[in-house]
C-alpha cells in the first residue's frame, strides 16, 4: 500500500474513533448498569439522525447546533421507554430484555422506514466538503469536528458519572443495587435516567454521522454491533477502555475497508468473536466467561 | 494401624492476583476418616475444595487420589471418580423434583454408567429416603424451604456414590435440634464407607463428629491433630476461636470426657 | 418403614405435559396429528394451504431444534438462521455442482450444518449469557456476508438455482410431507431425548451449570450436542426450503428474521416443553396472519410484530403452554405476576 493511502487511512481511523468512541459510550453505561442489551441503541441512533436532518432539511437549523435538541429529545424518549416498560421486566432472563429491546428496534426501525421512506439521506451544510490538508492528507472540517465533540461529549459524560451526585447514584446502583437502594437512591428512576443518557448519547453519535456519511432507517444495526465489540474489546464499565477499544475498532475498519471492503462487516464479527474467545476480559475489564 | 491415603495435597496453591487464597497447603485424607476443616472466613477453605474439584483452576501443587494424580481435572471428571461435595450456597436444580434432582446424581455419578435415567431415577428412593425427604419426593426444588434444600443438597452428592464426600457448611443456618440432627445423619454417612472433609463454623459438630481437624488460616496451614488438641492450640485461639469461646468449649469437653 | 410402592416415573416437568386435562391435550394434539397426515387428501386442500402450512411445519422443525439449546439447554442462541443457510445451500450446491438428487444432498446440508455447529459451538458455548447470544448473532451474520461475496463458491448475490421438482403437480404434497415428517421427526427426537440422561443433563446445565459439572455431567459435551441438534433441524429445513423455492439466496437465508421467527414459536407455545415449539409455530402464523389481514396493516407489519413481541415478554415470556394446559388461569392476575416478579 503506498504511504500516502497509509497515512490517510491512519487519518481517517483516529478521527472516526471519535464518533465510535460515543456510539459505544451510551451503550456501554446501559450495559454496565442496567445489564441489559440495547438492541435498539442503533435504532435511537438512527432517530437522532433523522432528527438532525428535518431541523436542517425542514428548518434550517445548523446540525451541530440541532445536537442538544436530538439529545434532548431522545432522552425524554429513552427515559420513558426503561421507565414504564423495560423496568417492568428488568430482572427477568437475559431472553426477555434481550427479546424486548430487538422488538422495540424492529418497531422503530419500522415507524421511521413507513414514515420517512427507505430513501438514504445525508445532511449536507454548506461548509460539508470543506476541509484543509496536512501534508498529502485530507481533514474535512465535518469529521474534525465530530471528533471534536465526540471527546468533549465523553468527557462531560465522565464528569457527569464521576464527580455529580446523580452520576455517583447511577455507578452505585451499578455495582450494588440493594446498598444503593439503602442509601436512599430511586431506582426506577435512576435506570429511567441511565437509560434515557444512553438513548441521549446515541442520538448524539446519530446526528454526529449524519453529517459525514449518508443514512437511511437501517443504518442503526450496524452500529449497535459496532458498540457491542467496541465494548468487547474495551472491556464494560470503563471509558478509557472504551476509547481504546473505539481506536482499535475504528483501525480494523478502515484498513478491511480498504483492503477487503466486501467483508468489512464478516471482518468486525469475526473479530469480535476472536476476542470473545481469546481475551476474556477484552484489553480492560470484567471477564465474559462463567 | 496403616491407614490409606485416600486424598493427597502437595504444595496446593490458588492465586488470585497477587493475592494466595490457598498457599501451599499440604493436606492428606485418610480412607474412612471425618476430617474437619476450621478456620475464619476467607481462609481458603471453599477455595481449597474448589481447587481440588476442578470448579477454579491450581495455581501450583498437585493432587493425588489413591495414588492417582487428578491436578486439574475438570469438575465432571472429579465427580465421576468417586469425589462429591456440597455447595456452602445450596445449588438446587429448580426446575426438577426432589426426585430428579437426585436421580442426576445416580445417572452422572461414581456408578453412572451403570445406570440408565430410568433406572437411576427408581434407585433414588433410599437416598432420598435416608434424607427424610420421602414425603417431598415428587415436590420441585423451588418449592422446598432452606433446610429441606440441604438436604436435597446432600442427597444429590450421596446419590453420586462417592467414596470422599466433602461437606460445606452444611450446618450453617440450622438450629439446635437441627445440628443434632444433621450430626447423626453424617456419622451416618460414614458408617456407610464413606469418607468426609467437614468444612464448619459450628464447633459443637467438629468436636463431636471429627477424628481430626485442619484449621487453616490466610491460606495456610495453621494446624492439624485431634480436635481436642487443635481447639486448645493457643494459636488457633487468637486467630480463629477466641479466649471466651474456649472457656465455654472447656466445659463442654470435661463433660463429655 | 419405606413404602415399597413404586410411583409411577412422571415425565413432569422436564417435557410439559401435565396432570388434569393431559389425557385431554394429548387426545387433541393427536386428532391434529392425523388432520395433519391427512390434510393433502382432503378435498379443500387447496395449493395456498398445502403451502403455508409447510411453511409452518417448516417453521416449527427449527422452533424444535431451538427449543433443544434455547429452551432445555437455557443457551438463548440468536444466530440459528446460519445452520439453515448451511442447509440450504449445502444441499444446492450438492444438486447443482455436485448433481446429486435431493436426499442425499439434503444429508449433506444438513451434516454441514451439523459440523458448523460443533465448530463454532466449542468456542463460543464457553461464553455468558448476553455475550453468547450477540457472538451467535455475529457468526450468522458474518456467514451471511460471506455466502453473499463468495461468488466463485456459493454463487455470491445471485445465488444458486436448484431443479424443480418432478413430477411437478405433485410438488406440493411432497413438500407438505417431507415437512411434516421432519416436525413429527423433531417431536420424536425431543421425547426420546428427555427419557435418555441427555436430557436431563441440559435441564441440570440451564438451571445450575457449576453443580451440574460437579456432579458428572460433561456439560461441554451436552451443550455441542444441543447446540448441533438444533443445527441439524435447521439444517434439514434449511435444505428443504431451497429444494421447495428452487433457489438460495445469501440475504434470503441467511436473514435474522427467520432465528426471531424460530425463537419467539418457541416461546409462544411454550420453551422446554415438547410440544411447545410445534404449537407456537401454528400459534405464531394465525396471530401475524390475523394481525395482518384484519387490521390491513400491511406496511406496519413488522411494528406488530414487534408490539407482539414486547406483550409476549411482559405478560407471559414463559409462553401459552401453561395457560393451554391448565396449570395456569388466564386471568389479570397470571398475566401479571411476570412484571411482580421481575419488575425494578
Amino acid at each position: 500500500m503506498e504511504s500516502l493511502q497509509l497515512t490517510q487511512g491512519v487519518v481517517n481511523a483516529l478521527l472516526l474513533s471519535g464518533t465510535l468512541a460515543l456510539v459505544a459510550i451510551g451503550f456501554s453505561i446501559v450495559w454496565g448498569i442496567l445489564n441489559i442489551i440495547n438492541l435498539a441503541h442503533g435504532a435511537f441512533l438512527m432517530v437522532g439522525a433523522y432528527t438532525t436532518y428535518w431541523l436542517f432539511t425542514l428548518y434550517g437549523i445548523d446540525p451541530f447546533l440541532s445536537l442538544p435538541i436530538s439529545m434532548g429529545l431522545m432522552f425524554v424518549v429513552g427515559y420513558l421507554v426503561q421507565r414504564y416498560l423495560i423496568n417492568m421486566v428488568i430482572r427477568a432472563p437475559l431472553l426477555v430484555t434481550f427479546l424486548l429491546t430487538f422488538a422495540l428496534e424492529i418497531i422503530i426501525i419500522n415507524l421511521a422506514t413507513n414514515f420517512w421512506k427507505g430513501d438514504l439521506r445525508s445532511v449536507t451544510p454548506a461548509y460539508a466538503g470543506m476541509g484543509f490538508t496536512l501534508g498529502n492528507v485530507q481533514i474535512p472540517y465535518v469529521r474534525l469536528a465530530a471528533f471534536a465533540i465526540s471527546l468533549i461529549l465523553t468527557g462531560l459524560l465522565h464528569v457527569f458519572m464521576a464527580y455529580t451526585k446523580t452520576g455517583n447514584a447511577i455507578r452505585a446502583t451499578g455495582m450494588d443495587i440493594d446498598a444503593a437502594q439503602l442509601q436512599g437512591v430511586r431506582i426506577p428512576h435512576t435506570y429511567a435516567l441511565t437509560y434515557g443518557l444512553g438513548t441521549a448519547l446515541a442520538a448524539a453519535a446519530g446526528s454526529l454521522i449524519s453529517i459525514s456519511f449518508p443514512f437511511d432507517p437501517t443504518v442503526g444495526g450496524a452500529y449497535t454491533l459496532r458498540a457491542f465489540v467496541i465494548c468487547v474489546l474495551g472491556g464494560l464499565g470503563s471509558i478509557p477502555g472504551v476509547m481504546m477499544g473505539a481506536v482499535v475498532f475504528a483501525f480494523i475498519e478502515v484498513f478491511s475497508g480498504i483492503w477487503a471492503p466486501s467483508m468489512k462487516d464478516a471482518i468486525a464479527l469475526l473479530v469480535l468473536v476472536l476476542v470473545l474467545i481469546v481475551r476474556p476480559s477484552g484489553i480492560a475489564g470484567k471477564a465474559f466467561y462463567h | 494401624m496403616e491407614k490409606t491415603i485416600l486424598l493427597e495435597t502437595k504444595g496446593a496453591t490458588k492465586q488470585f492476583g497477587g493475592l494466595a487464597a490457598v498457599d501451599n497447603v499440604d493436606m492428606k485424607i485418610y480412607q474412612g476418616e471425618i476430617l474437619g476443616l476450621i478456620g475464619p472466613n476467607g481462609a481458603g477453605k471453599t477455595t481449597f475444595v474448589n481447587i481440588i474439584t476442578g470448579m477454579l483452576p491450581i495455581t501450583k501443587g498437585k493432587v493425588f487420589y489413591k495414588g492417582k494424580e487428578i491436578t486439574g481435572w475438570p469438575s465432571f471428571r472429579v465427580g465421576r471418580l468417586g469425589l462429591s461435595r456440597t455447595f456452602q450456597i445450596v445449588k438446587p436444580f429448580r426446575g426438577m423434583t426432589v426426585r430428579e434432582n437426585v436421580a442426576v446424581g445416580a445417572m452422572f455419578g461414581h456408578k453412572g454408567q451403570t445406570r440408565s435415567a430410568r433406572e437411576a431415577l427408581e434407585h433414588v428412593d433410599e437416598v432420598i429416603e435416608f434424607v427424610g425427604m420421602a414425603h417431598l419426593r415428587d415436590k420441585h426444588a423451588d418449592e422446598l424451604t432452606l433446610p429441606y434444600l440441604k438436604r436435597l443438597e446432600l442427597a444429590k452428592s450421596l446419590a453420586m456414590d462417592p467414596e470422599l464426600l466433602f461437606l460445606d457448611e452444611v450446618m450453617a443456618g440450622l438450629n439446635t435440634k437441627e445440628i443434632d440432627a444433621a450430626m447423626a445423619l453424617v456419622q451416618e454417612v460414614n458408617k456407610r464407607g464413606v469418607t468426609l472433609l467437614v468444612i464448619e463454623h459450628v464447633m459443637k459438630a467438629i468436636v463431636g463428629i471429627t477424628e481430626r481437624v485442619f484449621v487453616l488460616n490466610f491460606g495456610k496451614e495453621l494446624a492439624q491433630g485431634k480436635p481436642q488438641e487443635v481447639l486448645n492450640n493457643p494459636r488457633v485461639i487468637e486467630a480463629y476461636l477466641g479466649e471466651k469461646f474456649v472457656k465455654r468449649f472447656a466445659r463442654q469437653f470435661s463433660s463429655q470426657q | 418403614m419405606s413404602n415399597k410402592k413404586k410411583a409411577p416415573i412422571k415425565l413432569t416437568p422436564l417435557d410439559g405435559l401435565f396432570k388434569g386435562r393431559q389425557g385431554v391435550l394429548l387426545g387433541i394434539l393427536a386428532l391434529f396429528m392425523v388432520f395433519l397426515i391427512i390434510f393433502p387428501l382432503l378435498p379443500f386442500a387447496s395449493g395456498f394451504w398445502l403451502n403455508t402450512i409447510t411453511l409452518i411445519l417448516l417453521l416449527s422443525a427449527m422452533a424444535i431444534g431451538w427449543n433443544f439449546i434455547g429452551g432445555y439447554t437455557g443457551y438463548a442462541a440468536f444466530g440459528n438462521v446460519a445452520f439453515f443457510g448451511f442447509g440450504a445451500y449445502g444441499t444446492g450446491l450438492s444438486m447443482t455442482k455436485l448433481g446429486l438428487s435431493f436426499f442425499p444432498s439434503l444429508l449433506i446440508g444438513a451434516v454441514a450444518a451439523m459440523l458448523f455447529a460443533i465448530l463454532i459451538g466449542l468456542p463460543l458455548l464457553r461464553l455468558k449469557g448476553h455475550y453468547f447470544a450477540i457472538a451467535t448473532v455475529a457468526v450468522a451474520t458474518a456467514m451471511g456476508e460471506i455466502a453473499d461475496s463468495w461468488t466463485s463458491f456459493t454463487g455470491g448475490a445471485a445465488g444458486i438455482t436448484l431443479p424443480f421438482f418432478r413430477p411437478i403437480q405433485w410438488s406440493g404434497q411432497f413438500f407438505y410431507y417431507t415437512a411434516l415428517i421432519l416436525a413429527l421427526g423433531g417431536l420424536l427426537l425431543t421425547w426420546i431425548i428427555l427419557q435418555q440422561k441427555l436430557g436431563y443433563s441440559w435441564v441440570a446445565i440451564r438451571e445450575d451449570e457449576d453443580a451440574a459439572n460437579m456432579m458428572g455431567i460433561n456439560t461441554t459435551w451436552a451443550k455441542v450436542l444441543a447446540f448441533a441438534l438444533s443445527a441439524l433441524m435447521a439444517g434439514l429445513a434449511g435444505g428443504i426450503h431451497a429444494y421447495w423455492k428452487t433457489f438460495v439466496l445469501a440475504e434470503e437465508v441467511f436473514k435474522i428474521d427467520y432465528t426471531l421467527q424460530m425463537i419467539l414459536a418457541a416461546v409462544l407455545g411454550g420453551t422446554g416443553t415438547i410440544f411447545g415449539p410445534f404449537i407456537g409455530a401454528f400459534l405464531y402464523y394465525i396471530l401475524i396472519t390475523l394481525l395482518v389481514f384484519y387490521l390491513h396493516v400491511g406496511q406496519l407489519h413488522a411494528s406488530i410484530l414487534g408490539t407482539i413481541i414486547i406483550l409476549v415478554m411482559v405478560f407471559t415470556p414463559k409462553g401459552l403452554m401453561d395457560f393451554i394446559s391448565g396449570r395456569k388461569k388466564l386471568t389479570l392476575d397470571t398475566l401479571l405476576e411476570n412484571i411482580r416478579t421481575y419488575r425494578v
